[in-house]
């Protein structure tokens, strides 16, 4: 039956009121509403708890999330304290909110891009890297990364040149590497002992 | 109009506590308390206890009944629990098990 339902003005519900219909709430409920149709909190009516509904129209106080599937609209007599989320929301002048508002669309829209958006990135990162082809600097491929970028602005005698100088460059790590690399590791020891020890000495 | 309705597909887990009249065509799953009068109709599935000054019932409910005024079973209706009432009858059709106590 279609009959709405009504929660009188000196009525109080502690519990969740959840279901089909429509839903009228004059009086206290303290818990979550969760219901299909909509959903009206009249001036008299206090939530303490979060309401979900298709359409969700307060003119009362409620302490919790509101979420409508279509749409949220407060009354210049509303008192929200708490997180709005719909795809269409109405505030009146004189209404008062504190929360985070936010019109996004419905539930499994919002969760689409959610999901899209960590793999955008991951897509656009390994196109990126096959797209500067240059077969000079296999040899040393971290270090000329970086110099790829710079030498197409500059004529050909430039990137002749840097090309001349990764090359030059490139044999010199290779040769003394096994001689140098100990001196820039000590360093490194050095500055995270000091920190580990001042953290333990505190 | 009943001031408080409980429409059908409409559930409560919970307790509800009032001074008026509540009507209920849904499911109410915890406790149920009022000065005014309760109606419990065809389509409801109540299970809880219920304190009210007359209690009518033409769903089911399953829990203890305490009326200052009057209980009342209607036909098709189903009631099971104990009952506290000054006055109490149960239509031809009802069914009721419980324990009936008319001191009141």
């Amino acid at each position: 039956m279609a009959e709405n339902s009504v929660i009188g003005a000196s009525t109080v519900v502690s519990g969740h009121v959840r279901g089909q219909g429509s839903l009228e709430i004059l009086g206290r409920v303290e818990g979550d509403v969760t219901l299909t149709g909509d959903v009206v909190v009249g001036a008299s009516g206090r939530v303490r708890g979060n309401i979900s509904a298709s359409s969700l129209t307060v003119s009362g106080q409620v302490q919790g999330n509101l979420r409508g599937s279509e749409a949220v609209l407060l009354e210049s007599s509303a008192r929200v304290v708490g997180d709005i989320a719909s795809p269409r929301i109405g505030i009146a002048p004189g209404a008062l909110v504190r929360g985070h508002v936010q019109t996004d669309g419905e539930l499994s829209l919002a969760q689409v891009p959610a999901n899209k958006r960590p793999g955008t990135p991951l897509r656009v990162a390994p196109v990126a890297q096959p797209a500067p082809p240059l077969p000079l600097p296999l040899k040393a491929p971290a270090k000329a990364e970086p110099r790829r970028f710079d030498p197409p602005r500059p004529p050909v005698v430039a990137a002749a040149a840097a090309n001349v100088a990764a090359e030059v460059e490139a044999p010199r790590p290779a040769k003394p590497e096994p001689r140098r690399p100990p001196p820039p590791v000590v360093p490194v020891i050095s500055k995270g002992t000091k920190a580990k020890k001042k953290k333990g000495r505190d | 109009m009943a001031g408080t309705v409980i429409g059908e597909g409409l559930t409560i887990e919970g307790d509800i506590t009032g001074d008026e009249e509540i009507v209920i065509h849904g499911n109410l799953r915890g406790r149920l308390t009022t000065r005014d009068a309760v109606t419990v109709g065809s389509t409801a599935i109540v299970g809880a206890d219920i304190t009210g000054s007359s209690l009518s019932v033409a769903g089911q409910v399953t829990g203890d009944v305490t009326a200052s005024e009057r209980v009342d079973i209607q036909a098709g209706g189903k009631l099971v629990g104990d009952i506290k009432a000054a006055r109490f009858t149960i239509a031809d059709g009802a069914s009721f098990k419980g324990n009936v106590d008319m001191e009141v």
